[in-house]
């Protein structure tokens, strides 16, 4: 080799490092490698590139031109819909997911009674979460909820009058809270796992001591439950963040009325496709981003002052 | 190591050979030249276009046509998708709105050359249809019919409640007592004389054009202000107010189609639309619809409704089949048998020989739509300059605005907002 003898050794012994490396560690990598090939190309390498986008004026017909922040500063300082948009998602995050939890755990509970034929109550009431993003309950929920709807036909047997609840500024929201409330079906299924786990002497012990039902829930269920309790709420925190259907349907991609149901993925979704500003939709997307990993970080910190783990 | 082709093998390659007829593997060598058609539209347009499809390559061996078809919605995302991707299909349904953005990003292909050398023949075109479809001098759109603005209304329930119908040159003052005389007459709980087109752009836009203002003028500057668009809201909100149209929470339902106007969900008496929609609204009633120009301003009231093309067909700049894509294009606005198949659907054919040849064929509905369009007279005046960028912004805006004013915010800072954020939206572009 013609090369100074020095750079022979160091490029040899790199040569070494890696051989030894693959040898240890080459196997793994295969295996892995389907995986990974998938995640570069289609998560991390499209993510990246929508992170250059936000940086530009991309309109999806023409090259994109460079502006630097100019959208992020666009953003926080003269998007009023921006805001909005936040205000709409937050107000929908904060009442779904405590809503949904509670209910899912409430269901849960008295499953775990030991009833007779609870695979099929499991399974009926898992039915709506299979069901609950797809366009036709969505529409549905229209129906319910729309001025001669069924929930006003029921109002009205008792003489109340309804309004049109899925299109009145101040009930539209509910109506999505309550359509995911419904779909409580995948956190019932873990709670339900969860609750098989709690050893039942503790509460034989615990009625031995003659603790009440409701004091033996609050005191033994609820602690050993809250590992359970912390992934349902970090799940279902960045699934409402990310929540699109119900919304795009039920208001026909407008976030109306009076942009009462203007999720944040609906405003980013209009300014993308509708307006053409990609760019701008992506730094959008990236604050999303930026917004849940804040969240899911919160929940983490604060997780080792409520969350009780066994071993 | 042998090779040994059991049963299992033996259909699995059977399978796989037979898929690959499913592909359109064949098309490969028995064609050569493949049209990829997007249009937007309902069920019934489906059908006609996918029929002209059929007559065009039985007529034109060795060219396929592939369409697709997607709802208003969903079809200016597909197509911003494919145009973004290299994809864009050879032919596709293009708006007014829309044709002067796509036009001036250069996704569309000038198509003066292609009348000029015969391969598109536009000659029964008059000149105004052909200038609708121009942007910047040159030809990018070939109009597939006329619309006007109209009043679809509901004849039974007038009947039914013993009022008369609106008639052609009706004032919105007596528009409004009218309306209110029905919801008053007719007495059903959730129903109205009138939808609310208080955030409907085009009836805002006529309304402007009878004042003598415009929505944009030629410099895409906002031709209105503050005090038109205060009357306008104010207008609306007195409707509301003594009954003659539905309430906000009942206006917004409608999602800006035809399935759920106000008319068609049985709210309303009238709603207001374009004319070749008479098609698709009548599909939607048990009872007989028909069309009433807008309200007018009194007498010295301008023109306010306009002649327009109801959409385009455009080719794309990128098309590996140019000359094949503006045949098909010629075809669909020309040939005899294919018009005759598309009737009116998409507004009255441009070309005067096509329309002749029509008068024969058409049905009520049909005939209604031409009679309409020729009983405009006066009340039609001329196609305004094109809709600057962020228009298809504003109309949302408007929209928006207009359901606040129902809900309670004051027509004064409706239209404050109203003026503010267009003006935004126009700087932005």
């Amino acid at each position: 080799m013609p090369a100074p003898a020095a750079a022979g050794a160091a490029g040899a012994e790199r040569a070494g490092r890696f051989a030894r490396f693959w040898s240890a560690n080459g196997a793994g990598y295969m295996f892995l490698a389907p995986w990974l090939i998938g995640f570069m190309v289609l998560t991390a390498g499209p993510a990246l590139i929508s992170l250059y986008l936000s940086l530009t004026d991309f309109d999806l017909l023409r090259p994109p031109n460079w502006v630097g922040t100019a959208n992020y500063e666009r953003i926080f300082t003269a998007d009023a819909k921006f805001m909005a948009s936040m205000r709409v998602t937050l107000f929908f995050v904060i009442f779904s997911v405590p809503l949904k939890l509670a209910f899912a755990l409430a269901v849960a509970v008295a499953l775990n009674r030991g009833i007779r034929g609870l695979p099929l109550y499991r399974a009926i009431f898992y039915l709506p979460s299979l069901l609950g993003t797809s366009v036709a309950i969505a529409v549905l929920w229209r129906q319910l909820f729309a001025r001669d709807g069924l929930v006003n036909s029921f109002l009205a047997t008792f003489g109340i009058e309804g309004p049109s609840w899925i299109s009145h500024p101040d009930y539209a929201l509910w109506t999505l809270i309550i359509l995911s409330v419904w779909q409580f079906g995948s956190p019932m299924i873990i709670f339900l796992a969860g609750l098989r786990q709690i050893p039942t002497d503790m509460y034989e012990a615990a009625s031995l001591d003659g603790a009440s039902k409701s004091r033996q829930f609050w005191k033994i269920t609820l602690p050993l439950l809250t590992p359970v309790i912390f992934f349902n709420a970090v799940v279902q925190t960045i699934e409402s963040f990310k929540a699109f259907t119900p919304a795009f349907i039920i208001s026909g991609g407008t976030g109306g009325p009076v942009n009462s149901t203007l999720f944040y993925t609906l405003y980013l979704y209009q300014e993308a496709f509708g307006f053409l500003r990609m760019g701008y939709a992506s730094a959008l997307a990236w604050i999303l981003v930026v917004i849940i990993a804040a969240f899911t970080a919160l929940s983490f910190l604060s997780s080792r002052y409520w969350v009780h783990y066994d071993d | 190591m042998t090779t040994r082709i059991d049963r299992r093998g033996v259909l699995a390659g059977a399978a796989a050979f037979g898929s690959l007829g499913a592909l359109g593997i064949p098309a490969a060598w028995a064609q050569d030249a493949r049209i990829r058609l997007l249009w937007w539209g309902s069920q019934n347009r489906n059908e006609r276009t996918a029929a002209v499809i059929d007559l065009f390559t039985g007529a034109n061996p060795g060219v396929a046509v592939e369409g697709e078809s997607a709802g208003w919605d969903a079809y200016w995302a597909r197509l911003a998708t494919q145009t973004a991707g290299g994809n864009a299909p050879d032919v596709m349904q293009m708006d007014y709105r829309y044709i002067f953005e796509y036009a001036r990003r250069g996704v569309l292909l000038a198509l003066d050359d292609a009348m000029a050398d015969g391969a598109l023949d536009l000659s029964g075109f008059s000149q105004e249809a052909i200038a609708g479809g121009q942007v910047d001098g040159k030809t990018y759109g070939v109009s597939l019919g006329a619309n006007s603005s109209t009043m679809i209304v509901s004849q039974a329930a007038f009947e039914e409640a013993g009022v008369a119908l609106p008639e052609k040159g009706i004032t919105w003052d007596d528009f409004a007592a009218r309306a209110a005389e029905l919801t008053e007459k007719a007495g059903k709980r959730g129903f109205y004389g009138s939808a609310d087109a208080g955030g409907l752009e085009p009836t805002f836009e006529g309304w402007l054009r009878q004042r003598g203002k415009a929505l944009y003028d030629a410099e895409s500057k906002l031709g209105f202000d503050a005090e038109d668009a205060t009357a306008w809201f104010a207008m609306w909100q007195a409707m509301r107010e003594s009954g003659a149209c539905v309430p906000a929470d009942l206006q917004a339902l409608d999602q800006l189609n035809i399935e759920t106007s106000m008319v068609s969900l049985g709210h309303a008496g009238v709603s207001f639309a374009h004319s070749n929609q008479i098609v698709g609204y009548q599909g939607m009633s048990q009872t007989p619809l028909v069309m009433v120009p807008y309200p007018i301003g009194g007498p010295d009231s301008k023109p306010g409704q306009y002649l327009k093309p109801s959409m385009f067909f455009s080719l794309s700049a990128n098309s590996g089949v140019p000359a094949e894509a503006a045949g098909f294009v010629s075809f669909f606005v020309n040939d005899p048998a294919a018009t005759e198949v598309l009737g009116v659907e998409r507004g009255v054919p441009e070309s005067a020989p096509v329309r002749e040849a029509l008068k024969a064929s058409l049905d009520a509905l049909g005939q209604a739509q031409i009679d309409y369009i020729e009983s405009l007279g006066d009340l039609a005046g001329p196609l305004p300059p094109p809709p600057p960028a962020g228009a298809g912004e504003i109309q949302f805006a408007l929209k928006r605005i207009n359901e606040e004013v129902g809900f309670g915010t004051p027509p004064e800072a409706g239209a404050e907002a109203l003026i503010s954020e267009a003006t935004a939206i126009l700087e932005r572009g």
